[in-house]
């Protein structure tokens, strides 16, 4: 019986025996729906051409024998469309294999698929953290990153966008700091248009910041309120009254536009949440992000999940637009055995950054105008910048306590490398920008 | 005699497609009505798939689905609401279709100029794409 990842495969070969025919049809659309069943697009005037009507009958039936429960009776198979440009604008898809007039085209329940790189912003940095896994210190790093900043005098701006799992606020504030509405107050309130109502009460600063300033945008207020039925509300896009429809992450978007715009940082650091999420899709691709750091330890869990996402990217032909922003972290990085630790994972991730981002590198070939990395390269997006592991870090609870008095020889003992590599990518940006 | 029982998506076209012309020729009056026809059709089909109960001969089940386009346009999110797929669907919240109603057929055709009858078509058109949208992501077949 077909699955799911045989509809492909299987799609590709029957078009394969009609390849000649199928130039008369022109731009088709190979559409797979929310349930994975396939269908064939085509324009409309294709309709009313009685060879181009015997062909895709011929492809229709072949579908139905061929993809089983993954294609529609033949009577359904083909959806016929005034402009199929338009629909693609929407969404592109990836090209078929050996076709190019033909488009694949999934489908999904959730608005994000990954594979919409927006452009990097050209404003204040933004800088997003994310991680395969949780419990990797992955907000404790941006606590402390955003302190470092901070110190150098900057002004910071802190979202927390694990808005299932919250929890930066806490390192960063004492529990009578909190402001009274966060991002899921305004990602609700804007349904309604009435942002407005909560957007001067959902930032406040940090007393951490000595010289710069730290302002910090939790995921809820103080009091959380309803925050199961808000947050089951915040994926909602709005319609305008045009028809226009705004997906939840670009309004989110708009809200960190709006933010910069009123409180002026010099940097934006983005908790994103772990795994292979909506929200972790939105920071990534779809918040303009300049970088993106990438936690990982090194276990079997977080190399199948890099894989998996770069693949992605490049089956779908956008890794070129990501991965000069991705920049790899080693986190927790244990104590004991820290150089051959540090090793594995810098072999570990080469491999995958080799087989899935980086160009190939042909023999006796010129190399300069390929984006390659050798694996010794220090400054090369696998090489891990590596956190340690530090017991006085581990619990993001009492970390306001912890981070009150630290200085900054304790941060740059645990968070060096991460430190350093930030602070050379916003002074690199700034001398480009120049 | 061929079956005269509802098919929404059908009629929810054919509105369309004859208020276009409508529109085309400045039959302001008719057109206008044509694209409310088009809404309540098609938000119809919507609501069928996103559970709205049937008879057998394929009529809203319930009194108080049995509306027109102004009223359609609230009833539906009633089931959009409902279901789980639904939120990909939203309308705006402004209703373009209050200020259409179903007698105004009766009503005289000086009543009815360009800018009435644009902000009903884009309203139908606003509903036409969630249609499109539905089939193409295997919700209306």
């Amino acid at each position: 019986m077909t699955t799911f990842d045989q509809v492909i495969p299987v799609i590709t070969d029957i078009l394969r025996s009609y390849r000649e025919a199928l130039i008369r049809i022109g731009g088709m659309i190979i559409n797979r729906d929310l349930n994975g069943r396939v269908r064939l697009i085509v324009s409309k005037s294709v309709q009313e051409d009685a060879i181009s009507q015997d062909l895709l009958t011929a492809i229709a039936d072949l579908m139905a024998e061929h993809l089983g429960p993954h294609a529609f009776p033949p009577e359904h198979a083909v959806l016929y469309e005034a402009d199929i440009e338009t629909l693609l604008k929407d969404k592109p898809g990836m090209p078929l294999e050996d076709f190019p007039a033909i488009r694949f085209v999934d489908r999904l329940a959730t608005e994000s698929d990954w594979a919409t790189i927006s452009t990097m912003t050209t404003r204040a940095p933004r800088i997003v953290f994310y991680s395969l896994k949780g419990g990797v210190g992955r907000s404790t790093a941006l606590a402390a990153s955003a302190w470092a900043f901070a110190q150098q005098g900057k002004r910071v701006l802190a979202l927390d966008l694990d808005l299932e799992s919250p929890g930066l606020s806490s390192a960063l504030l004492t529990d009578d700091r909190q402001s009274t509405y966060g991002i899921t107050d305004w990602l609700v309130e804007d349904l309604v248009d009435n942002g407005n109502a909560v957007f001067d009460e959902m930032v406040v600063t940090s007393t951490l910041s000595r010289e710069g300033e730290i302002y910090i945008v939790p995921a809820h207020g103080r009091d959380p309120g309803e925050y199961i039925s808000k947050l089951g509300r915040v994926w909602m896009p709005k319609i305008a009254l045009t028809g226009e429809r705004e997906i939840w992450s670009y309004r989110l978007r708009r809200l960190i536009e709006a933010l910069e715009t009123r409180w002026g940082p010099d940097v934006l650091l983005l908790d994103a949440r772990a795994g292979i999420d909506e929200i972790a899709s939105a920071c990534i691709t779809d918040l303009r992000a300049n970088l993106v750091l990438l936690f990982a330890v090194d276990s079997e869990q977080t190399w199948t999940g890099y894989r998996m996402l770069f693949r992605h990217w490049r089956t779908s032909g956008v890794v070129r637009d990501i991965r000069e922003r991705l920049q790899l972290v080693g986190a927790i990085v244990p104590e004991r055995d820290r150089e051959r630790y540090l090793d594995g994972l810098r072999d570990r991730a080469w491999d995958l950054f080799v087989e899935e981002l980086y160009d190939p590198v042909p023999p006796e070939e010129d190399t300069a105008d390929l984006w390659s990395f050798d694996r010794a390269d220090e400054n090369a997006p696998h090489a891990p910048w590596a956190i340690r592991w530090h017991p006085d870090w581990t619990a993001l609870r009492s970390l306001y306590h912890h981070m009150s008095s630290v200085d900054a020889t304790g941060v740059r003992l645990i968070f060096g490398p991460l430190i350093d590599g930030l602070i050379t990518m916003i002074d690199n940006r700034k001398s480009v920008q120049r | 005699m061929p079956s005269m029982n509802p098919d929404f998506l059908d009629a929810h076209h054919r509105h369309w497609d004859d208020a276009e012309r409508l529109f085309e020729a400045s039959r302001w009056a008719n057109a206008d009505h044509l694209y409310g026809m088009s809404v309540e059709c098609g938000l119809k089909r919507l609501m069928i798939a996103f559970g709205m109960p049937l008879t057998t001969s394929g009529d809203p089940k319930r009194d108080i689905d049995r509306v027109h386009a102004d009223q359609a346009w609230i009833r539906y999110e009633t089931y959009r609401s409902g279901h789980p797929g639904g939120a990909g669907y939203s309308l705006p919240t402004t209703n373009p279709f209050a200020t259409w109603h179903i007698s105004q057929r009766y009503a005289h055709q000086s009543n009815f100029d360009q800018s009435h009858t644009n902000i009903h078509r884009n309203g139908a058109a606003i509903v036409r794409g969630l249609v499109q949208k539905a089939l193409i992501e295997g919700l209306v077949v």
